[in-house]
């Protein structure tokens, strides 16, 4: 016993030294610098999905820097914790970021998952952000220091269902849903459902796609024996690449096929080609080939640092909008930069425009629901990239 | 020194130090099985996700008090085990991996489908745990129930195996054929050995949802058990100094790399922006590789040779 | 043909080309436990990376697919037996425990080495196959699947012969069954060792490189490889005709209870079915359909 207890104290002591004592003073901000800190992931199976977001949030900062020396004459330094996804992982990291590297806030804690095992921890700690993420949950209780963004899923399929009913006229549709048996698949799945429900007409059918798939036949074949004519899908980019190949092999042409924002990138219709001419996705974010002002600046950025392979595009484009939600959020905070001013400088929001990357934005101090808006695109294929086919919009208010 | 620690010591570190003690309980309960039984499971994700649940259920649900949850999580999960551990009893070895990983994988379909009881993919979130009346709302506080139990389970499982109990499930990993000729009931052993295994992994499934305060589904993987294996391989099969060793090096490995790689772009600038996570878990895969080529008794191995070491140092012969 | 029929003989088509996949794979897992008893972890990591290598070879160096794909089996084949030289090696005569963990390590190692060198992107691999599906006996299956079939076939044709009629199989076949007795004959069991893994990568990268075909490629490719072990119990350990035939099945029987039952099952079954299949078949026939039965009682 006295030895396991001498032995558990050397390791312990020498921990502690290697990782040394908390820091103190005033917390991330210097006279000229302001430090941030980002949980994302960026290892292990979904790190497709947190690098490109996590660079444009690193990369928009940085422009600021190099265009405007900083913001109220302060540069801005990112620090970047991988989380691989994992949730033990990102409370260490903010845990990391907070008492060892004094960060202000972190621009977000990363998937929803990990927000919401890290809630305590933003409450505590006074943690302004942003999640990566589209949970009710954030928004629904009032959460004082999470600024939500984007739509959630529940919204996103709404809009996809009302799409349907309204925009395409149809009575009385033959729908289906090919999901993922995680949280945006089964939420999605249950939307869709519910909000058809709501128009009075039942799901033909509901498949279940498992994430690592290597084949999507049986549901293909299920859906065409079914006689669906739009198809909803709730999966990630890569499960529905796969969907599209397969549906067209079997010469299955449904009258549309949806997709959320985690598919609606133009990899979809780079990799698919034809097999993306009836897909329609929606997303939060203007696409990368828009004209408008904010998404250009998104190009000019890429460029300028070099990112000629970034992937997913789409998440690229998100990254730079919080980040530019944050950046006005410094300048409008000014030089009295603090937690709590930060917190209070992005409820001044009012349909603030970020000139076409995401809808206008607006918090007020009792609500920090995102604005739930989403754009409708569809493939062209001979131009391998997504073209809008709506304006922003939300979900309809149903009766 | 140990009791004073969160006192004085980076709120980090602490949290480190708390899931490393959930690591170890559940850690020693899997060499309870594998170490000192033979049978190889890779199921013990699921097992601690039942302990898990039980708890996040229970509390939030139910709004029973610590004690109950806890005992709750490690008797469920117990009865799970011995469930399992009946029609495992024919099985050895690669077949056992199997039987044990599928069980993980239907596990894992349950919680996702049956939302109404788990939250499925929404996942649940705990209620902190308070220990009559006081609330444990700090990771401070939390370091001292986590370390109670932790040093209980040490205990308890330290005596099992000086036990009868204990020897027979070593008879049966050494030579099962010899030991039912000696009289073990190898069954009532083997589902034994299961069901204390289990109880253990509850435990620590209930530590995990009072800590984390947010239980999901993704949290209990098939990595998951793989990694506890690692611990108890890595760490020395058998051996309860080994289980603690695999436990705290499996949790806090990955993270003293970053440290150093973060420390050596301090003091080398060439180095800065160079650090990528990727490497981190290279090394840690490596490392891996490096400590049982070198000792294949794990961490435990090399402990002991150092030990050795150390006393015979003045003579080197 | 009644719809009833062409829906079944549908999903047992592409049962039968996804099955091949999953034979393939089973096939490298097996190799290696007939011959040295270990459970290879690692083995995913190598299908992967020679997915994602094929990709480079041909997307960035502007190989064909035929090049390509037999540049990619050579380094599968080097990769095997440096495997078993450098590591494995060592570990002769080790607790069989400590040798798993060491696959588990390395398959850690590989994976963030090919994160690191591959990068985390998702790629589309420019296959080579005609789009165009061809319609046989009332079953739609694309060329892809139809090579993935004609392949695997060869595969099994060419490994039968081996084992059967050429002296390296024969000097395999004996080291599996009782490595002293090899030895004593003046076998090199070092050398069948490093042959055993090499062929057993070759099949993970030939599984990888039509898995490239048929997936998107990235890092997520690992976790195929864990598809294969209810058809490796299915066919029986050790057993490398159990391997194909368990694959075949496991293929078709996902396929049927996707088509069936996940309409009546809300919540999908088609992933968990075969790991039913494998418990069930572990508590009644724990050998596999045709694995050799060790008589030892509990």
């Amino acid at each position: 016993m006295k030895g396991r207890g001498m032995w558990m104290g050397l390791l312990v002591f020498f921990l502690v030294c290697l990782l040394a004592i908390p820091c103190f003073g005033q917390r991330g901000v210097t006279k000229d610098t302001i430090k941030m800190g980002l949980i994302l992931v960026k290892t292990g199976p979904v790190a497709a999905l947190g690098l490109p977001n996590g660079t444009g949030m690193v990369d928009y900062l940085q422009y600021l820097n190099d265009t405007a020396g900083g913001v109220a004459g302060r540069k801005i330094e990112v620090i970047w914790e991988d989380d691989s996804f994992e949730a033990p992982k990102s409370v260490a990291a903010l845990k990391k970021l907070i008492t060892r590297d004094n960060v202000l806030t972190v621009i977000t804690t990363g998937g929803s998952q990990q927000t919401m095992a890290n809630l305590e921890n933003i409450n505590q700690y006074k943690l302004p952000n942003i999640p990566n993420a589209l949970m009710k949950e954030f928004y629904d209780p009032f959460q004082p220091y999470i600024f939500a963004m984007g739509a959630t899923y529940e919204a996103q399929f709404e809009c996809i269902v009302d799409y349907i009913f309204n925009d395409l006229k149809e009575k009385n549709p033959r729908i289906g849903v090919v999901y993922e048996k995680k949280e945006y698949g089964i939420k999605g799945m249950e939307a869709v459902k519910k909000r058809a429900k709501a128009y009075g007409v039942d799901l033909v059918s509901e498949l279940a796609l498992p994430t690592g798939a290597v084949d999507a036949s049986s549901q293909v074949l299920a859906l065409m024996n079914d006689k669906v004519d739009y198809v909803v899908t709730c999966l990630l980019l890569p499960p529905t690449i796969t969907y599209l190949k397969t549906a067209e092999k079997y010469n299955y042409w449904p009258k549309h096929v949806f997709g959320f924002n985690w598919a609606t990138d133009d990899m979809i219709v780079k990799a698919c080609g034809e097999a993306a001419k009836n897909y329609i996705g929606v997303n939060f974010v203007g696409a990368w080939w828009d004209e408008s002002p904010g998404i250009k600046l998104v190009r000019q950025i890429a460029q300028k640092y070099n990112r000629t392979e970034i992937g997913l595009t789409s998440l690229y484009v998100n990254g730079i909008g919080v980040s530019m939600l944050f950046g006005e959020a410094f300048k409008r905070a000014g030089r009295d930069l603090t937690p709590d001013s930060l917190k209070a400088a992005l409820e001044t929001f009012k349909e603030f425009s970020t000139g076409g990357v995401f809808p206008p934005a607006t918090y007020t101090s009792k609500s920090h629901a995102p604005h739930e808006m989403v754009k409708f695109f569809k493939a062209d294929v001979a131009n391998k990239r997504l073209v809008a086919l709506t304006d922003w919009r939300k979900p309809k208010e149903m009766k | 020194m140990l009791a004073t620690l969160p006192l004085w010591g980076n709120p980090y570190v602490i949290y480190l130090i708390n899931l490393s003690c959930i690591a170890v309980v559940a850690a020693l309960g899997l060499n309870l099985l594998i170490g000192y039984t033979g049978q190889i499971s890779l199921g013990h994700a699921a097992f601690i996700a039942i302990g898990a649940y039980t708890t996040a259920i229970l509390s939030t649900k139910v709004g029973l008090p610590f004690w109950a949850c806890l005992l709750a999580s490690g008797g469920v999960t117990a009865i799970v085990g011995f469930g399992l551990g009946i029609p495992c009893l024919r099985l050895k070895g690669l077949y056992l991996a199997m039987a044990t990983m599928a069980f993980g994988v239907v596990i894992d379909f349950v919680v996702i489908t049956w939302g109404k009881l788990t939250g499925g993919v929404r996942g649940i979130n705990v209620t902190k745990v308070s220990i009559f009346g006081y609330p444990l709302d700090s990771d401070n506080k939390m370091y001292y129930f986590l370390m109670v139990l932790t040093i209980l389970t040490v205990l308890a499982i330290k005596n099992l195996v000086r036990t009868r109990i204990g020897r027979a499930f070593i008879a049966i990993r050494d030579r099962d054929i010899a030991a039912e000729v000696i009289g073990v009931n190898i069954t009532a052993y083997k589902v034994m050995a299961f069901t204390i295994s289990s109880f253990f992994a509850g435990i620590a499934g209930a530590m995990y949802s009072y800590t984390m305060g947010y239980i999901h589904p993704e949290h209990f993987t098939l990595l998951l058990s793989v990694q506890y294996l690692a611990m108890i391989i890595v760490g020395g099969l058998g051996t309860i100094l080994g289980s603690i060793f695999g436990a705290v090096f499996i949790v806090l490995v990955p993270e003293l790399i970053k440290a150093i790689a973060r420390a050596s772009e301090m003091l080398i600038p060439a180095l800065k922006g160079k650090y990528d996570e990727e490497w981190n878990i290279a090394a840690f895969g490596l490392l891996i590789m490096i400590f049982l080529i070198f000792e294949a008794n794990g961490l435990y191995g090399i402990w002991g040779r150092i030990k050795t070491s150390f006393k015979n140092w003045p003579y080197t012969y | 043909m009644k719809s009833g029929l062409l829906f079944f003989i549908q999903l047992f088509a592409s049962g039968i080309a996804v099955g091949c996949l999953y034979a393939l794979i089973a096939l490298g897992f097996v190799l290696i436990i007939k011959a040295t008893d270990i459970l290879n972890f690692a083995h995913g990591e190598v299908i992967m990376i020679s997915s994602l290598l094929c990709y480079f070879l041909m997307a960035k160096y502007h190989f064909s697919f035929l090049t390509a794909s037999l540049v990619t089996v050579l380094i599968a084949a080097l990769l095997g037996i440096l495997t078993e030289r450098v590591v494995l090696r060592p570990m002769l005569g080790e607790p069989i425990f400590a040798v798993v963990m060491i696959t588990i390590g390395l398959s850690i190692f590989l994976r963030s080495m090919a994160g690191i060198i591959f990068g985390h992107d998702n790629y589309v691999f420019p296959s080579p196959f005609p789009k165009e599906p061809i319609h046989l006996a009332g079953a739609t299956l694309s060329m892809t699947q139809i090579w993935v079939m004609i392949c695997t076939a060869l595969l099994v044709f060419i490994f039968f012969i081996f084992f059967k009629y050429s002296r390296m199989g024969l000097a395999m076949r004996g080291t599996a069954n009782n490595q002293e007795t090899a030895l004593l004959m003046g076998i090199s069991t070092k050398r069948i060792f490093a042959m055993v893994w090499g062929i057993a990568f070759v099949t993970a990268a030939i599984a990888g490189i039509f898995l490239a075909n048929v997936m998107v490629v990235n890092i997520g490719l690992t976790f195929t490889a864990i598809s294969a072990f209810p058809a490796i119990i299915l066919g029986g350990l050790e057993s490398i005709p159990g391997a194909i035939i368990g694959g075949l099945a496991i293929g078709v029987i996902e396929n049927l209870a996707g088509g069936y039952l996940d309409q009546m099952i809300g919540g999908g079954v088609k992933d968990v079915t075969p790991f039913v299949v494998l418990f069930l078949m572990l508590m009644f026939k724990p050998y596999g359909l045709f694995g050799k039965e060790e008589i030892e009682r509990v």
